[in-house]
């Protein structure tokens, strides 16, 4: 009689729904440290974070007969983790460090593209470099929500724009710009925070000097 | 074309993939296209630079850990449900 092999449908067919949920068990708790750091972007405190993470792990226990098997189980985690918080936490979360976005782009340093040279560049890289991470946090959790996500999808977590865009629902070109848009603020944020620490970077708009 | 418009037309094309490139989104025949600016263009690099410092300081900056307590009542909730289930 032929032995089937691990994977084969026959074997997984036979496999109880006891033994898969204890299957997901497992793979979820893996993911523990990093839903419960993208919790941490979303809520901004520890408890609501906390909270987040349980609220999904259930939804995805839940839900996981309807989990491809063999498809990204981490992106799917936070496609749920996504839905949830904005149908519970957002709605409830009083945001007081949220600054309008209008008020922010007064804190961007000009774009880019022109005013600054070769040398302010390599200033503003050395600067980034040498903050302390607390500051670095901060200054995204300062950045509104769409923007601050789509920042730690693809830099911190390392997802593709197309896998980003599966977890916020929405087109690839919205992630790329909403993207774009959270890393300018960011370097607008530790510029502002680099000058007023007086770490080197030089200005790339200079204000004119109060006498 | 003179040859700064040209110059200029580069960077520009380069600035704009900028984003794509570090994050490994470009097809390989662009990503190469970028790559060969960068390294005749020292004022691209440096703005790829600061891009590439951003990066890491995120991931610098976002190494929270779940909190053992909250891996036990993970745990303890999701044993929880599984009783309820079967």
């Amino acid at each position: 009689m032929p032995t089937a092999t691990l994977d084969s449908p026959a074997m997984a067919s036979e496999r109880t729904e006891a033994e898969k949920r204890d299957d997901f068990t497992e793979q979820a708790m893996q993911y523990a440290d990093q839903l419960y750091a993208a919790a941490m972007r979303m809520t901004r405190n520890p408890a609501d974070a906390a909270d987040l993470v349980q609220e999904t792990l259930l939804k995805a226990y839940a839900a996981y007969d309807s989990f491809k098997q063999g498809t990204n189980l981490r992106a799917w985690l936070y496609r749920i983790q996504t839905n949830t918080y904005i149908n519970t936490y957002r709605k409830q979360q009083r945001r007081p460090f949220e600054a309008p976005l209008d008020d922010m782009e007064e804190w961007q340093v000009g774009d880019a593209d022109s005013i600054t040279a070769t040398s302010a560049r390599s200033a503003e890289a050395e600067a980034i470099h040498r903050m302390p991470s607390g500051a670095v946090k901060d200054a995204l959790q300062a950045v509104p929500e769409d923007f601050r996500m789509a920042v730690y999808w693809v830099d911190v977590e390392g997802l593709s724009y197309a896998e980003t865009a599966e977890v916020m629902e929405t087109p690839v070109g919205t992630v790329m710009s909403r993207l774009h848009r959270g890393r300018k603020l960011l370097r607008g944020l530790l510029a502002d925070y680099a000058r007023e620490q007086g770490i080197g970077v030089q200005d790339a708009n200079p204000k004119e000097k109060q006498p | 074309m003179s040859e700064t418009l040209e110059a200029k037309r580069d960077c520009a094309e380069a600035r704009a993939a900028l984003e794509e490139y570090l994050h490994n989104e470009l097809c390989a025949e662009d990503a190469a296209d970028v790559r060969a600016h960068l390294e005749t263009c020292e004022e691209c690099s440096a703005e790829h630079h600061v891009g590439e410092m951003l990066t890491a300081a995120l991931q610098g900056a976002c190494k929270d850990r779940a909190p053992e307590e909250l891996r036990e009542r993970l745990l303890a909730s999701l044993r929880a449900a599984r009783a309820q289930h079967s």
